[in-house]
C-alpha cells in the first residue's frame, strides 16, 4: 500500500489539488487571497507529510521497549 | 490607462487628485467624502498655524457643544439614567444641514442652562434639607442634654470654679434624680451655651482644643447621630456628632463659637425652653416636608429631562464629531477668494475615482449648483501612501506585518503568505490534534457570534477576538500537524495498522526488551507510526525527525521569501537588484544550506542497511565540508569530495559579486549619464515652478490652461523643493552593500540554526501534555470502585483546566510569538524594504472607531 512511490504518487496529486485551486478560485477581489492560500497550504502539508514519511522509509533504529505484556505482542 | 484590479499581492494603485469645489459646498462635499472614507488629504495651508485657519471659529462652537454633550452624559451618569446607544453598523446617520446644526447647538445650548439651574436649585434644596436634618438632630439631642444638665447647675458651677475638677463628669450617675432645681435658668447663673453638629473624626481635636484654649472652663456634651448623614456637594455620606457645650461668660461663648466654625462644626440655635423647643422640633419637621416634597419635584423634572436627552444624546454626539471632523479637514483646503472656491489635493486609490467622482457629482446635483465641482488626476513624483486593502479574515495577518513595517508602495506585500506560513509554522510548534481542536472550537464560536462579541469591551478579549481567523487557522494546521505528529492530548492514534511488529527473542519473558522489526515494505501512510508511542527510544527517533523537519521547513520558508525580492526588482524595474544581490544571493544559500536539505532527503531515501554501509553523520559533514574540503570521512555517495568543493568554491565566489556588483554598476550607470549631460533635479538652480517654465511635467498633467490661475499652480508645486530626490553617492551605497553583504552571509547560517525553534517548542509541548497527563487523569484511572468514579472526574477537571490554560493559552501564546519572530526577522530580511508611508483616509468610521470617547455610546 504505501511504499516508495507514495512521494510520488502524493506530489502528483497535490500538484493536481493546486492545479484546481488556481482554476476553480472564486472570482472577485479575493481571487488572490483563495489562490495563495490555498496552494500554500496544499504545498506546506505536503512538505509536512513527505518529510514525516521519508523519515520513516528507511528508519535507522528500532522502537524498542521493554514493558509489554505478553499479550500485547501479537496484538499490533 | 487601464488600471488592473487591486489585489493583496501589492498595495492599491494611488492617485494624487486636486479637487475644486465650490464655496457653498464643501461642507457637504467633505461630508459624502467622509462617510466613503476613500480618500487622504494633504494639508495645503501647513505654514498656517491652527489659530489662524479659516475654520477655526466653526470648530470652537462645536468644541463647546461637545463639552456639553458631554456634560449631559456626566449628568446622566450620576443620576443612574442609561444611554441609548447606537449601533454604527446599523444607524446610518443622514448628513444634516448646516441650519440642523445650529439647531442642535442652539438646543444644547438650552438644555445646558436649564439642566444646569436645575441642578443649582437641586443642590441648594438638598443642602437646605440637610440643614434642617442636622438641626432636628440638635434640638432632639440638646433636648437631653438640657434636661440632664438643669439638675447638675451646681456642678457645672463648681468645675468652672475648681481648676482640679474632672471636666466631664460621669453624666449618667448623676442624672435623673435632681431634676428638682430644674426650673432655675442657666441665664441666672449666667452660663451661656452653644449647640451644633461636628464630622466625628474631628471630635477628639475639637474637644482637646477647647480645653487647652479656655482652660478647661467648658462643660461639654455630645451624642453621635445614628444615621450618616449625606453631603450635597460630593455625594459623600458623613457621620457626625451633636454637642452642646456650656460655659460661662459671653467671650468664652464668643470664642467657642469661633473654634467651632473654624473646625467646620455648624451651629444651630436651640431654646432653652423646653415648649419653645418643642415648637421649634415641630416647625422643623413641617419645613422638611416641604421641602422634601420640592426635592422629590425637581429631581423628577430633572430627570425626565435627561431621558429625554439620553434617548438623542448618541446621535448627536456622533454628528457633532463627524461635523468637527468635516471643519477640521476643509481647514487644510486652500481658498480661492478671487473664484470661490476651495482647491483640495488628496491621495486616494485609483479605483476609487469613478465613486469618488460620482459622490462629487451628486451632492453637487443635489445642491443644484451650476458651477461644477472638478477632480483632476495630477502626476507627481511624490512617494503615493501605500494602502492594502483588507477584510475581516486578513485584517489580523496585515496587522502581524504592518506592526513590523509599513511596505513600500506597491511592494510585494507579505501579508498575502502570511495568511498560511504564520499558522502553518505556529502549527509546527503547536501540533497536537486535541490541542488544535480546542482552539478551533473556541475560534468559531468567536466567528459564529461575531456580531454579539465585537461589543464587549475587555482588553484581553478583544485582543483574541481580533485575531479570531488566526486563531482558526492556527487551530485546523495545529489538527493536521497533530495528526501528522500523531498526538490526540499526548495519546496516538491508531488509524492505519503498524508497519512495525514486536519480535521477542525465544527466551523473552515480561519485563525483558523487546525490538519491533518490519512486516514488508509497506510504511505508516500518514504521520508517525504509532508503535514509536511509549518506546524507549521514541525521543531519540523523533528527536532526529522533528530536527531535520525544522531545518527543511526553513529552508523552504527562507528559499520562498527569498524569491519575493526577485519579483521586487522585477518590479521595480531595477535589474541589478536581480544580478547583483538576488541571484548571488540565492547561489550562496542553495550552496550550502541547499545542499544540506538535499543530503537529509538523500540519506533518508537510501536504505543504509540493505547496501551494508554505515551512514554518515550529517552535521560532521557539513563542518568538514569547510574544514577540509575535499576530503571525506564517511561517504555519502560517490564523488562527493568534488561536489563539495565546487559548491564551497562557488559559495565563496558569490561575496565578492555580492559585495561589489550592485555599487560599481550604480557609479558606472550614474558617471555614463553625467557624461551624457543630464544632471540631478537638485544640482542647477531651478528656475521656480511658479513661474510655469517648470517643463517637468511633474506637476502639471495637460493642465497649462490653469496656469494662470496662479494659486491653483501654487498648490501643487509648492513643495517641490522637498521632494525625496537622493543625490548620487558612492561611498554610502558601498557601506550599504558591505553591511548587506555580511548580513546576508551571517544570517544564512544564524536564520536557519533559528528554525530549530520549531523542534524545541514542540518538542517541549509534547512532552508537557505527556507529564499533565501522568499527573492527572493517569492517577484517575489506576484507582478502581467508587474512589476510582469519584477520582476519574476530579481529575479530569484539573487536567481538562491545565490543558486549556497552559498547554491551550499559555504555550499557544508562545508558538505564537517565535513564529511572529520567524516571520518578521527571518523571512521578512529576505526581500522586506518596508519604509511606505501608510495610508490614512479621511474616514467617519475609522474616526469614530479610534474615538475613545464614541466608544462609550455605541
Amino acid at each position: 500500500m504505501a511504499n516508495g512511490w507514495s512521494i510520488i504518487i502524493g506530489l502528483v496529486v497535490v500538484l493536481l489539488a493546486c492545479g484546481a485551486a488556481w482554476f476553480f478560485s472564486p472570482k472577485g477581489e479575493t481571487q488572490t487571497i483563495w489562490r495563495s492560500s490555498l496552494i500554500l497550504s496544499f504545498a506546506s502539508c505536503y512538505i509536512m507529510w513527505a518529510i514525516t514519511f521519508l523519515a520513516q522509509w528507511h528508519p535507522l533504529i528500532v522502537p524498542r521497549r521493554n514493558d509489554l505484556r505478553a499479550g500485547a505482542i501479537h496484538e499490533s | 490607462m487601464v488600471h488592473h484590479q487591486d489585489t493583496m499581492f501589492r498595495s492599491a494603485d494611488m492617485s494624487m487628485v486636486q479637487l475644486y469645489i465650490a464655496n457653498e459646498i464643501g461642507r457637504e462635499i467633505v461630508n459624502a467624502l467622509g462617510e466613503l472614507g476613500q480618500i487622504q488629504f494633504r494639508d495645503l495651508n501647513s505654514d498656517v498655524t491652527a489659530f489662524q485657519r479659516t475654520f477655526t471659529q466653526e470648530i470652537r462652537r462645536l468644541d463647546n457643544v461637545e463639552r456639553q454633550l458631554r456634560y449631559f452624559h456626566t449628568q446622566m451618569e450620576k443620576a443612574g439614567i442609561p444611554l441609548r446607544k447606537i449601533d454604527l453598523d446599523v444607524d446610518t446617520l443622514a448628513a444634516p444641514s448646516a441650519s440642523e446644526i445650529d439647531e442642535l447647538a442652539d438646543r444644547s445650548q438650552a438644555l445646558e442652562q436649564r439642566v444646569a439651574s436645575l441642578n443649582d436649585s437641586y443642590e441648594t434644596l438638598k443642602k437646605r434639607e440637610v440643614e434642617l436634618t442636622e438641626w432636628r438632630c440638635v434640638l432632639r439631642e440638646a433636648g437631653g442634654f438640657f434636661d440632664r444638665a438643669h439638675g447638675n447647675v451646681e456642678e457645672i458651677r463648681l468645675s468652672n470654679d475648681n481648676d482640679d475638677a474632672p471636666l466631664l463628669q460621669d453624666v449618667e450617675q448623676h442624672g435623673h434624680g435632681q431634676n428638682g432645681d430644674a426650673e432655675r435658668s442657666f441665664s441666672v447663673m449666667n452660663i451661656g451655651f452653644v449647640a451644633g453638629v461636628i464630622p466625628r473624626e474631628r471630635v477628639a481635636a475639637f474637644e482637646r482644643i477647647l480645653w487647652r484654649t479656655l482652660r478647661g472652663n467648658l462643660y461639654m456634651n455630645q451624642s453621635e447621630i445614628p444615621e450618616p448623614l449625606v453631603d450635597p456637594t460630593n455625594n459623600e455620606e458623613v457621620s457626625k456628632n451633636v454637642f452642646v457645650i456650656f460655659a460661662h461668660g459671653k467671650e468664652i461663648i464668643a470664642k467657642i463659637r469661633k473654634i467651632s466654625e473654624s473646625l467646620g462644626a455648624d451651629l444651630y440655635s436651640v431654646d432653652e425652653n423646653s415648649d419653645l423647643r418643642r415648637d421649634q422640633i415641630h416647625e422643623v419637621n413641617t419645613r422638611l416636608g416641604d421641602l422634601g416634597n420640592v426635592l422629590r419635584n425637581t429631581k423628577t423634572t430633572l430627570d425626565a429631562e435627561l431621558t429625554q436627552i439620553a434617548q438623542s444624546l448618541a446621535a448627536w454626539m456622533v454628528i457633532i464629531k463627524k461635523e468637527k471632523a468635516v471643519y477640521q479637514t476643509l481647514n487644510l483646503f486652500s481658498y480661492d477668494h478671487a473664484r470661490k472656491t476651495l482647491i483640495a489635493e488628496a491621495w486616494c486609490p485609483t479605483n476609487s475615482l469613478p465613486v469618488i467622482k460620482s459622490t462629487l457629482h451628486d451632492v453637487n446635483n443635489r445642491a443644484g449648483l451650476s458651477v461644477p465641482s472638478i477632480i483632476n488626476e495630477i502626476r507627481t513624483n511624490k512617494t503615493p501612501p501605500t494602502y492594502q486593502k483588507t477584510n475581516k479574515f486578513t485584517e489580523g495577518f496585515q496587522t502581524i506585518i504592518n506592526a513590523y513595517g509599513t511596505a513600500k508602495y506597491q511592494e510585494v506585500n507579505p501579508g498575502l503568505p502570511t495568511i498560511v506560513t504564520f499558522p502553518f509554522l505556529f502549527a509546527v510548534m503547536f501540533g497536537d490534534l486535541g490541542h488544535g481542536f480546542l482552539m478551533v472550537c473556541a475560534a468559531a464560536a468567536m466567528i459564529y457570534w461575531e456580531k454579539k462579541l465585537k461589543k464587549v469591551r475587555d482588553e484581553l478579549f478583544s485582543m483574541a477576538f481580533y485575531g479570531r481567523y488566526i486563531m482558526l487557522m492556527m487551530g485546523i494546521f495545529s489538527m493536521y500537524t497533530g495528526l501528522i505528529y500523531n498526538d490526540v492530548f499526548s495519546k496516538s492514534l491508531s488509524i492505519f495498522p503498524s508497519a512495525w511488529e514486536w519480535t521477542p527473542e525465544s527466551d523473552w519473558k515480561e519485563g525483558a526488551t523487546v525490538n519491533a522489526t518490519l512486516t514488508s515494505s509497506y510504511r505508516y501512510p500518514v504521520g508517525l507510526d504509532w508503535m514509536w508511542h511509549d518506546t524507549e527510544n521514541d525521543l531519540l527517533f523523533s528527536n532526529s525527525y522533528k530536527m531535520k523537519l525544522s531545518i527543511l521547513m526553513g529552508w523552504c520558508h527562507m528559499t520562498y521569501s527569498l524569491c519575493l525580492s526577485y519579483i521586487n526588482a522585477r518590479h521595480f524595474k531595477t535589474p541589478i537588484d536581480i544580478w547583483g544581490v538576488f541571484v548571488p544571493g540565492m547561489i550562496f544559500f542553495q550552496a550550502i544550506f541547499g545542499y544540506l536539505v538535499f543530503t537529509i532527503v538523500y540519506k533518508w531515501s537510501i536504505d543504509w542497511n540493505a547496501i551494508k554501509e554505515p551512514a554518515p553523520g550529517l552535521l560532521n559533514m557539513l563542518i568538514y565540508m569547510f574544514l577540509s574540503p575535499g576530503k571525506v570521512e564517511e561517504r555519502l555517495y560517490a564523488g562527493q569530495g568534488p561536489i563539495q568543493v565546487f559548491l564551497v568554491l562557488i559559495a565563496i565566489v558569490q561575496v565578492p559579486i555580492l559585495l561589489f556588483l550592485k555599487p560599481f554598476y550604480l557609479r558606472w550607470e550614474h558617471n555614463r549619464a553625467r557624461a551624457k549631460g543630464y544632471r540631478g533635479i537638485g544640482e542647477t538652480s531651478r528656475v521656480s515652478a511658479l513661474d510655469g517654465d517648470d517643463d517637468d511635467s511633474n506637476t502639471l498633467d495637460g493642465r497649462q490652461s490653469l496656469a494662470s490661475d496662479s494659486e491653483g499652480v501654487a498648490m501643487i508645486t509648492q513643495d517641490i523643493g522637498d521632494e525625496e530626490h537622493e543625490e548620487f553617492e558612492f561611498s554610502e551605497v558601498m557601506i550599504h552593500q558591505v553591511i548587506h553583504t555580511i548580513e546576508f552571509c551571517l544570517n544564512c547560517v544564524s536564520h536557519t540554526a533559528s528554525y530549530l525553534r520549531l523542534w524545541a517548542l514542540s518538542l517541549a509541548h509534547q512532552q508537557l501534555s505527556v507529564v499533565l497527563w501522568t499527573m492527572t487523569l493517569a492517577n484517575g484511572f489506576s484507582a478502581t470502585g467508587p474512589i476510582g468514579v469519584v477520582l476519574v472526574v476530579v481529575t479530569f477537571a484539573g487536567w481538562f483546566f491545565l490543558t486549556i490554560a497552559v498547554l491551550v493559552v499559555m504555550e499557544g501564546t508562545s508558538a505564537m510569538l517565535h513564529s511572529l519572530r520567524l516571520h518578521w526577522v527571518e523571512a521578512m530580511s529576505k526581500h522586506f524594504m518596508g519604509d511606505g508611508i501608510p495610508f490614512e483616509p479621511f474616514s467617519f468610521r475609522q474616526m469614530l472607531e479610534e474615538d475613545e470617547s464614541a466608544a462609550q455610546i455605541t
